[in-house]
Order: structure tokens, then sequence, then C-alpha cells
């Protein structure tokens, strides 16, 4: 009996130990949090701080290496520790760190306004002199407001560009003048299919990866949008009208059948390369993606298909974060300070855009060393018409995450829009 | 004890019970014990403390939130489709898994020449990654470069290409086609095992007695496979519940919320919806599912009562 009922309590014992062992990942909360900055023991004077940086390109661990190896010694008692992290991995390492008050010194990200709102920053006064907070371009420093104060430094911004393949377009008889509008673009699709077999007239990555800037394109281009004249405005007419358009182009099979499975990388950037795509909203870094994967296409470059009643052409204008974290007694605060203003120095800033690779400055003093360069001209000149995510909002990104999740259902054959819109505004507060 | 009867010096009594301490189970089990406490005990208890909190999207604790969290969780609009589909991905795929499994094992415990590659061969799926297969998959079913819609096209068995991934009632049938073939190569060596303890007389005794080929499965093996099954099912049961990755890599759940387990969800709500709260309350309800799972069995077999008789 006894051995008997053990042998049933060690399947138990082992089917509980399978069960929450699996489920432990989601509730651990780490004990030892906070120690983050006391330093080496031998030294009371010296500081670590530790940066979370984002993996724009291979070319980043380098850079951070010689920038601190740099830093190190012109500040012998800050120790700096720079780990790069991966886009896909990034956002969910700091947020983990938070959770678990293992707060890193530096973050850098694309959102930092729930940070802000939960009081965890310094505010840019604090993190870079004033001389160098002037030198940045306004735009981005509004962007990186919280109810009002900056939280924030932008690092670099990137714009987009609608993207074309000319052998495709010559093939079907159109031109760049055929896509200006929304209707244009319509009918150069149609006419595309009609032409060249085989082909992706449009290109409609709507999958997780990228949902929520592939949807503000179009519905910007529409004047719609998540956030209007300092409310929400999700679920507009203007949006609904957007929504409906790209519905039509699936239905006809314009573009990639399942729009909300298709992503951007290796969906939509990845088939155009092969040339198997006529048109898609492309971005700044396109054409470096184009090169790595040496594609030969033919392409060119036009402004965003407009659906507005002016006829302007919006772009999308996506800016990445530096912010510093507060810890306890804000005894990093000098380091931090240091640290930044030494990324910030013209010619360490210069070799970070350069390790990022193509993408636009955001300070004024790079803009102008970099406008003669020919590739980022273009879209230094839409920058004024730029729309941009209500970063600054603290909801943004589970509004964000919802969109990324469920906008491309709305384009499926007789979705019901309005409930996906609805879906996604009940995340904005 | 009765404190009226003279006491044995406090010593000697403080040894002694050293001395049973010491002669019993307890110092064998105390770091098995501990291990149990430190490794399930104590994050089900995490897990349990963070559901009751009211935690910010970026992660920051805010106080007690009492069941605020499950009440957000139960009104999820998304939470009915990802339970009823939890159960159906379970129930489909272990049933699946059993039923190919039976087969397979009956087949590796024939004597035929070159048995011990296919052996081989079957743990395969079981030795490589379970991401790597379910890449492998997800690129072998996708819609543009898919070599599954090559072949297709080219047998003309379909007209233009399928996005196998495009839509819940194409990805959810691959999902467990996935899942049974990682599944199969334990729950066949679970049962091989099994049907390896049957001792040789008993066929030996059924073929004496003229019984059929059928009749001696149904009468003697089956019956004898119980405990194996029994063990196969219930982690099976486990595993697959638990399953993330092959959904993750295949379809992430979507499109949309379509293709989302329980599991899935809680991961999506935590790291998309910034929902960290929700999302533990979710992995208490799941904590609760597969406790129900674990003894719902346990019950229908009549495993624990007929070991106690």
């Amino acid at each position: 009996m006894a051995k008997i009922s053990l042998r049933r309590g060690a399947a138990l014992a082992l089917s509980g130990l399978l069960a929450a062992g699996t489920l432990a990942g989601c509730a651990a909360e780490s004990t030892d949090g906070g120690a983050t900055d006391t330093g080496s023991s031998s030294s009371a004077e010296s500081t670590t701080i530790r940066v979370v940086a984002a993996q724009y390109t291979d070319d980043m661990q380098p850079y951070y290496d010689d920038l601190v190896a740099r830093f190190e010694a012109d500040n012998p008692t800050i120790n700096v520790e720079v780990e790069v992290v991966s886009w896909n991995d990034i956002d969910q390492k700091i947020k983990t760190m938070v959770q678990t008050n293992d707060l890193p010194d530096i973050g850098n990200l694309n959102y930092f306004s729930s940070f802000a709102a939960d009081g965890l920053l310094y505010t840019a006064d604090e993190l870079l002199p004033a001389a160098t907070l002037d030198d940045m371009v306004e735009t981005f420093i509004e962007n990186s407001k919280y109810e009002g104060t900056a939280y924030a430094v932008p690092d670099l911004a990137s714009a987009r560009l609608f993207f074309y393949n000319k052998d495709i377009f010559d093939a079907a008889g159109l031109t760049k003048d055929d896509i200006v509008t929304w209707d244009g673009v319509r009918a150069a699709a149609e006419k595309i299919k009609a032409t060249v077999p085989d082909v992706t007239p449009l290109a409609l990555p709507l999958g997780p990866e990228e949902a929520q800037a592939e949807f503000l394109i179009w519905a910007a281009s529409n004047n719609g949008g998540y956030y209007n004249n300092g409310a929400w405005d999700i679920t507009s007419d203007a949006n609904v009208e957007t929504l409906e358009y790209l519905q039509g182009l699936v239905a006809d099979g314009l573009t990639n059948p399942s729009p909300a499975t298709f992503n951007r990388t290796d969906g939509a950037f990845a088939l155009f390369a092969q040339g198997q795509v006529g048109m898609l909203n492309g971005a700044i870094f396109l054409p470096s993606v184009l090169e790595e994967q040496g594609s030969t296409i033919n392409y060119d470059i036009a402004p965003f298909p407009t659906n507005r009643a002016d006829g302007t052409s919006i772009t999308l204008g996506v800016q990445d974060y530096f912010f510093g974290f507060k810890n306890e007694g804000e005894t990093n605060k000098a380091a931090v300070q240091a640290f930044m203003s030494f990324l910030f120095e013209a010619d360490n800033y210069a070799g970070f855009l350069e390790a990022a690779g193509g993408f636009l400055p955001a300070t004024k003093s790079a803009g102008e060393a970099m406008s003669s360069d020919e590739a980022l001209a273009p879209y230094i000149a839409v920058l004024p018409n730029a729309v941009f995510y209500p970063g600054a909002e603290a909801s943004w990104p589970a509004v964000q995450g919802e969109t990324q999740q469920t906008i491309g259902l709305a384009v499926a054959k007789g979705a019901d829009i309005m409930s996906v819109l609805e879906g996604i505004a009940s995340k904005a507060e | 004890m009765n404190t009226t009867t003279p006491a044995p010096p406090a010593k000697r009594r403080k040894k002694s019970l050293i001395r049973r301490f010491l002669a019993g189970p307890l110092p064998w089990i105390t770091p098995m014990l501990l291990l149990i406490l430190a490794i399930v005990l104590w994050p089900v208890y995490e897990m349990g403390r963070t559901s009751v909190l009211e935690i910010s999207g970026s992660g920051v604790t805010k106080g007690f939130a009492g069941l605020e969290n499950y009440r957000e969780l139960f009104d999820n609009p998304n939470l009915l489709g990802a339970i009823s589909r939890t159960f159906f991905w379970v129930i489909t795929v272990v049933a699946i898994t059993i039923f190919i499994s039976l087969f397979l094992a009956q087949l590796l415990n024939a004597k035929f020449p070159g048995r011990r590659f296919v052996r081989y061969a079957l743990i395969v799926p079981w030795a490589a990654s379970v991401i790597m297969t379910a890449t492998s998959f997800r690129w072998m079913l996708d819609g543009y470069y898919g070599i599954l819609n090559r072949i297709l096209l080219d047998l003309g068995l379909v007209e233009e290409a399928i996005d196998w991934m495009g839509s819940a009632e194409t990805s959810l049938p691959w999902l467990i086609i996935v899942a049974v073939f990682v599944s199969l190569p334990f729950t066949t060596f679970v049962i091989l095992a099994g049907l390896q303890t049957v001792p040789g007389e008993v066929y030996e005794a059924a073929k004496v007695d003229g019984a059929s080929a059928r009749k001696t499965y149904f009468s003697i093996t089956f019956p004898l496979l119980r405990t194996s099954l029994f063990i196969a099912t219930v982690i099976n049961l486990i595993n697959v519940f638990n399953q993330f990755p092959i959904i993750w890599v295949m379809t992430g759940g979507g499109p949309g919320y379509t293709t989302d387990t329980t599991t899935t969800l809680m991961y999506k709500l935590a790291f998309r919806s910034q929902e960290i709260g929700q999302s533990a309350a979710l992995s208490v309800v799941n904590f609760g599912i597969i406790l129900i799972f674990v003894l719902i069995y346990i019950r229908a077999t009549g495993f624990g009562k007929r070991e106690d008789r």
C-alpha cells in the first residue's frame, strides 16, 4: 500500500513538476532586485552603469565596445556595461528587467511613455546638457514628451516612402505618375495583375511584425490615424474608409492573399527583393535589406499614394529613444548623464549613426552634415509632412500590440471592420 | 507527552529524537522536499501572488488588485475561444498521438531486419529541437515558397498556391499534425517499454489455448499496457497543453487570436497587450485546468483505486 501510493504520488509530483515548471516562467520575480549600481566593492567611488542598447545592425556591438573603452579612459570612476539586444527581444528584455526591479541605467527602445508614466525615468534635461538638447530636431523632442515634459531623447529616426519595381511597371506600361493617388494605385495593381502573371501587384504586410506602421501609413494618407487633436480617434470614418479600400484590394486579388499573417521582413521585403512584388510601402532601410539579400531588382521610390482631398502625401516618421532609469537615491544620475553626453558628442554620434546604418539623425547639426547624402535626401525632404505614432501616450504600447495582432483581420473578405477597430480602441485609455 | 510522568533527562531525550529522525525516512527525502518547495511550490505561490497584483504596462507593481485581474481576464473577448480551442487541441493531439503510437510500438516490438535503425529514426523528431521542427514546417507550408504547394501544384491537385498559415481553418490542422509528429517518439517508446514488460509465457499460453491474434491483443496486450498508456497520456496531456513553440513559430496564434491556446494567449497578454496582471491570472487558470485534466484522467481510468487494491 505504502509503496503503491508512493508511486502514485510520484506520478502526480512529476506531472505537477512539468506543469509548474512551465508556468513559473511568467510569474517569476527576482528577489535580488535593484542592486545594479553599487559598483565593485573594492573602490567605493566607482559606479557601474548598465546600458541595454538596440541592435540596429551587427556593427552596434563594435561601436559600443570602442565608445565604452574611450569613455572609461576619460572617466576612470565609471564602468559601463553595454548589452546590445536584437529588436525581437529588447522590448521583452527591458520590460522583464523593470518587472523584476532589476533596472538597467540606460535603455534604448522605440517607446518610453509607459516607463515615464510610472515615474521611472530621468527627464531629458537631466540626461543631456541644454546645448545638446537645443540641437535636437524640435519635432523629435516634441515626440519625447509625456504630459508636457521630455523624458527621453531621440537617438535616430527613420522615414518611409513608396517603392516600386521598375521592370514590372515597364512591362505593365505604368510610370511613377500613375501611383500618386489611391485610385491610381488600384488601377495600376489591376493592370499589373492583367499583364504580368505570377506577381503580387501590391504587398500588404499587415502581419504582427509591423502592422501598426503599415496601417498608419494608409490611414494617414486618408486623414485618419490613431490619434487626432489630442485624443484617441481609432474608430474614425477615415480609418473605416481606409480599411474598406484595402479590403477591396485584397478581395480582388491585387495583394498577397492573407495580409493578417504576412510579415514585412520575411514576407513583403523578401518577395520584393525577388522581383515578385509590384509596389509596397518601403522604408529608408529597405535598400540595405535588398543589398544584403543580393537582390538585383530594378526599383525606384515614390511618395506615398494619397487619398487626401488636397493631394498632399505623408510619410511615417519613426523615432527611437534613449532614456535613463532612476535608481534608488538617484546615485546613477551623474554617470548616466556623463555617458549620454559623451555619446552625443559630434564625432561619437556620427559613429553611432554610421553603425546603425542609413537612419536619419536626431540632431540638427548631424542633419546638416548628412543632407548632401543622396540616399537620405528624399527622406529628409518629406520629413516636414511626417506623421508619428502617439508615442507620448502611456497606453500606446497596448494599442500598438493590439493593432499588430488584429488589424490584418479587418481587411479579410467580409470582415467586420468596426469590431476590429473597437477592439483596438478598447486598449486606449 | 504527558507532563505528569517523569520526563527523561532533556539531553537524552534530545539525542534520541535526533537518532529517531536520522533513522527515519526524512533525511532521505528532505533534499527532494526542499527541491520541490523551491522549484514547484515557490513559483506557484509567486504566480498566484502576481495574479492579484496591479502591474502597469511597463512592469511596475502598483499594489494589491484583488480579483480585478481575473474580472478583466473573464471579460476578455478572446478568452472563451482560446479555452475551447485549447481543449480541442489537447484532446485531438493526444488522442491521435496515442492511437498512432500503439501501432508504431507494435511494429517496433516485432522482429524484422533493420529494426534497430527504424527505432533510431523514430527518435529524430524527438531529438530535433521543437523550434527547428516547427520552423521547417512553417516554411514547407509557406504560401509563396513552400515545398508542399510546389508538390500539390505540380501534381495538379490544386489550382493555385494555398496560404496554409493564412487562416485558422488551414493552419490549425497543420498545427495538430506537427504536434502529433513531435509527440510520437516519446509516446511510442513508453508504449514499447510497456509491450516489452508483457511476459512471453502469457502469449504462449494464449497460443496453446488457441486464441486469435485479435483476441490476444485485446485480452492480453492492451490490458497489460494500461500503466504505460496512463503515463503516456498524462505526460502528453501536460506537454501538449503547455505546447508553446509550435504554435508560436508557425502562426503566432494568428491571424488575430484565431489559433491561440491559453498558453500562447498568456504570453501575448503579457508581452503584446501589456496586461501582465491578466496574464498572471490566466496562468493561474491554466494551472487549474491542467490539474483538472490530470484529476479527470485519474478518475476515469480508476488508476489510483486499481493500484490500491
